[in-house]
């Protein structure tokens, strides 16, 4: 699945030639197989508090190789440096200047990830200092780092420790191959909510998830994600795309179901459909969404209507129906399918990328709502995404916007669905309202 | 007139023979202007113990439309007797040319089934020479008998003209005897129809043996004085009796009249109509065929239950 | 026409209503959109679409690695080298391999009636789960040597010597290089099935405003059950087609009775029978899932209708006593006597459009006072057909006709009307299905929601 360009630079002559060309170089990205390594080395733990010596602990119990001082020439697989004690921004230095002694015995797709609080609950000016320093630290760290290596942040609220369940969940996700396209980029831990997996490789057992758009690219991909990770899928898409929908639900064993998501009654049938199927609903994925581009000064009423219709009026439409039901009580979880083109805009796409952002609003606003029953909502926005649509793409602009990101090459399907199927697991029950883009850290834009 | 005085051949004379016996004594007749006679002999020809062969009766099944039963369709028994009659027709005493006789009517009765492994003696003769406002008809007889118990099984008269062959001494008849009222026949909805091919008469030539000329080819046909090659009566009414289907019970006359002869190819349209007595058992079926085309009438004719 | 004065054929009833232990219920159905022929599926074998239409079905109830009980379908133009064609699709598809499967053949009765023989299997107890279906190409017909041809490749396999071998190969003319098409006319009177309608179609006098009338409110039932959403979960699109490819949602009674006659010209009466209120040849597959109560409950999956009952008939139509496709004619007072119902009893009427005429055909026939005295053996017309009530989400003139899928469409359809509509009067809604057949056969069947 990896482009042919990435493949040629990364092997023998090909990869000589490109070095001294001075060409991108992206690598073939590390990305989750079931009962593969959570790392690839050893992992060295930076920093002095508390919270750093709780996840030092954890991570050997996960059975991982823990360093806390870096050995010489050592290969390791992953830096997490925890900074959930930083005070004033001159804290800062101390771990961030040893974990930079380390970069360079990095392997290849390894991992870098900080552990902090959140600015917006600082208790001083220079707290909220030190804590939003190191958003731009990472992000700036991430642009730095070869090879496959990403570095990613969490963000835990004041009063949670470094090990609550979904600061774990999103470490671990942070530092295993299922977030291999995701980099310098943060998640935020609101709530002690959610719960590790007692069988890591079936994090959704016995969920019943629903996948809207599952027919064909991302959304069978986020189907065929989420049934490996244990889910029984209800592949939903139009009826006019039902043969792909048919091959995509008998390959994951689910059932497919053919509906107009726009249409009135389109939570109902979906809950029904669950119901009567398997007897639960826990999952909803709102992949469906479509383009139709135009300039705003040649947009009609057509294109624009039926963007907003689908991508965001249908998911605000179902999640109403989904909040009113009873079969939605027990922790359910919603994920979105936003887009960079929502965050930092796209021309030719003020439709898409209203309806885009309007999904990240609903997202943050529904948060709430979902609270008091344990459910989540999140959304994934990805960046430029290797599918049928991208493929059509003329040459040059598709080879541009593969290579302007810190990963120097496109996602894989796979990518946004290991995030979602990450939000849609027990252990991310403490991350809601959250916006997580899976864009290899997109250069251009936001 | 007299009973006719048997004559038994050794086995089934040859058609293709008798045929080409026919031209060259119609041949002979016109050189030298030699005549035999203005009368039927009084003659019957006989085989014994004919076996119908099975591969051949098969073909002819399923070219007529009939079920592949082991019974010899009455149409079929028509065609094994038929080499015997030319046999008559042939003779150096026969008074008409038998080359283009034309097949004015057909009767059959057929008295018990006949199994395909029955041995057979086969007889036939002429008789009833009478005039016909277009020349001189007569009937060939054919009686089909069990070989073993000597049972009448099956019995032909087949009526044919002699057109243009006008006999000393026999009258034409008055104004009966002619078509009746083919003018003012109108077509009903046909219960089916016909596709003959211009093959449909080397086919069942093929199955019958019958290699008369006027039904090969075209060539030949207009040899013989005619614009095309034409349908066989003989298979036409077979087709008609398959169509009649399982309904006739096992002992049933078998009538056919033919009118305006069938060019091939052609499209001809059947009707098939069953009636039934008061009693509500099958009396009869009638049939009438016609080309759809003009409307002209090609055949009449009733299959009805021998009492 | 010969004058019949029994009632042979009429409504004698035998046998009584069956006391069935179980029921067999309809869980649901898919089907592909049917296609001209020509059309979409043009490459597209038997084998390729019922496969596709089960693997839509699997997918739509969830039965992948399931062993169902039996699969049966069928086609009526079908391949020698599909002689186990429905075990031949259950391999191809994602249900168990471990599921057996046998074809069935009735002309266009095939689906129906493999509807019929699975519920009776269902309801004695033999299976709990079903499938049944059938489909056909007019596109892939089978096209067979010649028979001269065909008994020279015969004796040619049997010969031993080359010498043989080469004396039968001599035998080969070019005539017997044609192949030979199938073709749609009834072997024992050649007359097309068309043909055979118009003779009926003149026999009861049906206009040809009324044909064309039926035909535009099929072509106008369907596209409106198509905007409605209705099929949405009766089909999945194959080879790119989302809906019923011969379809005219925009046709006008104007446009029909535009169209020129094409059967029964050359019959004494005015030819009314056009390309516009018959239908097309056709391409395309059907199934339907049948279970028990406790089976589909089981398996969390819907109970739309069960099968009540079944009835086939047949007709002289060698003899023209009775039209080719007038079967369903003595087949539906039958059953309808089995349950004591009459035709008011029904709430909705699927009666397949072979031709328009057929179906105006029947219905005339139904209410003819002297046909019910004489050949139904009741004591007048057997009744109305309220037209508010027949095929009210279109039929075979829109939808096309691919034979043996006829059944499993309208079979999967009505199963899910009559659960749309529930109960009527604090009973289950019913329904009432015909299909004719070639041969002069129909089969009917009564439904009821569940």
């Amino acid at each position: 699945m990896t482009d042919k360009y990435t493949q040629l630079v990364s092997h023998g002559l090909g990869k000589d030639v490109a070095k001294r060309l001075g060409l991108p170089q992206p690598v073939v990205l590390r990305r989750y197989q079931p009962g593969a390594p959570l790392v690839t080395g050893p992992v060295l733990v930076i920093g002095d508090s508390a919270g750093a010596d709780d996840i030092a602990t954890t991570l050997l119990g996960w059975g991982l190789d823990v360093r806390r001082n870096a050995l010489p020439k050592e290969e390791l697989g992953a830096i997490v440096v925890v900074l959930d004690a930083v005070q004033h921004p001159r804290d800062l230095s101390k771990s961030v200047l040893t974990a930079g002694t380390s970069l360079r015995d990095l392997a290849a797709n390894a991992r870098v990830v900080t552990i902090s609080r959140t600015s917006q609950s600082a208790p001083s000016p220079a707290s909220a200092a030190a804590r939003q320093g190191i958003d731009g630290l990472l992000r700036s760290l991430a642009k730095e780092l070869r090879a496959g290596t990403t570095a990613n942040g969490i963000l835990l609220d004041d009063d949670l420790a470094t090990t609550s369940p979904s600061a774990l969940g999103a470490l671990r996700f942070f530092l295993s191959g299922r977030s291999a396209y995701v980099d310098g980029q943060f998640l935020t831990v609101s709530s002690t909510s959610g719960m590790l997996p007692n069988d890591s490789d079936k994090p959704l057992a016995g969920k019943v998830a629903v996948v809207t758009g599952a027919a064909r690219g991302i959304g069978a991909a986020i189907a065929r994600t989420l049934h490996r990770d244990g889910a029984t899928i209800v592949a939903v898409d139009i009826p006019a795309a039902g043969d792909h929908l048919a091959a995509v639900a008998n390959e994951v064993r689910g059932t497919a179901l053919q509906l107009d998501i726009s249409r009135d009654d389109a939570g109902h049938r979906i809950i029904e459909h669950a119901i009567e199927r398997y007897g639960r609903l826990d999952i909803v994925v709102h992949n469906a969404g479509i383009t139709r581009d135009r300039l705003l000064a040649n947009m009609d009423e057509g294109r624009w209507q039926s963007v907003i219709a689908v991508n965001i009026a249908a998911q605000l439409n179902i999640n109403e129906a989904l909040m009113a039901s009873k079969y939605f009580k027990d922790a359910p979880r919603i994920v979105s399918v936003a887009s960079t083109s929502g965050i930092a805009g796209n021309r030719g796409q003020t439709n898409y990328g209203a309806s885009k952002g309007g999904v990240i609003g609903m997202v943050r606003s529904t948060a709430a709502l979902m609270e008091s029953f344990g459910g989540t909502i999140n959304a994934v926005a990805p960046g430029f995404i290797e599918t049928e649509m991208t493929a059509k793409m003329p040459f040059a602009i598709r080879e541009a916007a593969r290579r302007l990101n810190s990963l120097k090459q496109g996602g894989q399907p796979q990518d946004v669905a290991e995030a979602i199927a990450f939000l849609a697991s027990d252990a991310a029950g403490g991350i809601s309202g959250e916006v997580l883009r899976v864009c290899g850290q997109q250069l251009v834009g936001a | 007139m007299t009973e006719p005085q048997p004559v038994v051949l050794g086995e089934l004379p040859s058609l293709s023979k008798l045929y080409v016996n026919a031209a060259t004594t119609a041949a002979r007749r016109r050189v030298m202007g030699t005549s035999a006679g203005e009368r039927l002999p009084v003659v019957s020809h006989e085989v014994r113990n004919v076996l119908a062969d099975v591969g051949n009766l098969t073909a002819y099944q399923h070219l007529v439309g009939e079920t592949a039963s082991d019974i010899l369709p009455a149409g079929y028994v028509h065609a094994l007797a038929f080499p015997v009659s030319m046999s008559v027709m042939n003779r150096d005493d026969f008074p008409l040319p038998l080359l283009g006789m034309i097949h004015l009517r057909n009767h059959a009765e057929q008295h018990a089934p006949i199994l395909f492994s029955e041995p057979l003696d086969i007889r036939s003769w002429a008789e009833n020479l009478a005039g016909h406002r277009a020349g001189t008809q007569l009937d060939v007889m054919a009686e089909v008998r069990s070989a073993s118990s000597g049972d009448l099984l099956w019995r032909g008269v087949s009526t044919y003209l002699a057109k243009g062959v006008f006999l000393p001494g026999i009258d034409k008849p008055g104004n009966s005897n002619g078509s009746p009222g083919s003018s003012d026949f109108s077509p009903p909805d046909p219960t089916a129809l016909w596709q003959l091919g211009l093959d449909a008469g080397r086919n069942y030539a093929t199955v019958s043996g019958d290699f008369n000329p006027i039904h090969l080819s075209v060539l030949s046909a207009k040899a013989l004085g005619l614009r095309g090659s034409i349908a066989h009566g003989m298979y036409l009414a077979s087709r008609a009796l398959a169509d009649v289907g399982a309904v006739k019970s096992d002992s049933f006359a078998w009538d056919v009249t033919f009118e305006a002869p069938v060019f091939l190819p052609a499209r001809v349209a059947l009707d098939i109509a069953t009636v039934h007595s008061g009693s509500g058992g099958w009396e009869r079926s009638d049939y009438v065929a016609w080309n759809p085309r003009s409307g002209r009438r090609h055949f009449t004719g009733t299959v009805s239950a021998l009492s | 026409m010969a004058v019949a004065d029994e009632t042979s054929g009429g409504t004698r009833n035998q046998g009584s209503a069956p006391q069935a232990p179980r029921a067999a219920v309809i869980v649901g159905g898919n089907r592909i959109p049917f296609a001209r022929t020509g059309g979409a599926y043009v490459k597209s074998s038997n084998q390729d679409m019922l496969t596709a239409a089960l693997d839509g079905l699997i997918a739509r109830f969830g039965l992948q690695d399931e062993r169902i009980g039996e699969v049966a379908a069928g086609a009526v133009l079908k391949h020698s080298r599909d002689f186990n064609l429905t075990r031949e699709a259950v391999l191809g598809s994602a249900l168990s391999p471990e599921t057996p499967a046998y074809d069935l053949q009735q002309a266009c009765a095939t689906g129906l009636e493999t509807v019929i023989g699975l519920s009776n299997k269902i309801k004695l107890g033999q299976i709990d789960s079903a499938i049944a279906g059938g489909v056909d190409s007019a596109s892939d017909a089978p096209i067979a040597v010649s028979e001269g041809l065909r008994e020279i490749l015969l004796d040619l396999n049997r010969a031993k010597t080359p010498v043989q071998k080469l004396k039968i190969i001599g035998r080969v003319r070019p005539k017997d290089l044609a192949p030979d098409a199938p073709n749609t006319g009834e072997p024992r009177t050649g007359l097309s099935m068309g043909e055979h309608q118009a003779l009926t179609t003149a026999q009861w006098k049906i206009t040809r405003e009324a044909q064309d009338e039926l035909s535009f409110n099929s072509h106008r039932n369907l596209a409106a059950a198509y905007e409605r959403g209705f099929f949405d979960d009766l089909i999945t699109p194959y080879r790119g087609l989302n809906r019923d490819s011969n379809m005219r949602a925009d046709t006008t009674l104007e446009k029909l009775s535009s169209l020129k006659p094409v059967f029964g010209k050359n019959l004494g009466s005015e030819a009314t029978m056009t390309a516009g209120n018959s239908t097309p040849l056709t391409d395309g597959a059907s199934t339907v899932l049948l279970a028990t109560a406790e089976w589909a409950d089981a398996h969390g999956l819907p109970k739309l209708a069960t099968v009540l009952d079944g009835e086939a008939a047949a007709v002289d139509f060698v003899h023209g006593k009775d039209g080719l496709l007038m079967a369903p004619v003595f087949a539906v007072p039958r059953l309808l006597a089995r349950h004591g119902l009459t035709l008011e009893d029904i709430d909705f009427f699927e009666i397949h459009e072979a031709f328009a005429g057929t179906v105006l055909s029947t219905l005339a026939a139904w209410e003819d006072e002297d046909f019910g005295r004489t050949r139904l053996g009741l004591d007048g017309a057997l009744g109305k057909v309220d037209r508010a009530k027949l095929n009210v989400n279109g039929s075979s003139l829109a939808a096309g006709h691919p034979f043996a899928a006829t059944g499993g469409r309208i079979v999967a359809s009505l199963a899910k009307m009559l659960h749309e509509k529930g109960s009527v009067d604090g009973r289950p809604a019913r329904g009432l299905i015909s299909v004719c057949a070639a041969g002069g056969q129909g089969v009917v069947a009564l439904l009821e929601a569940a």
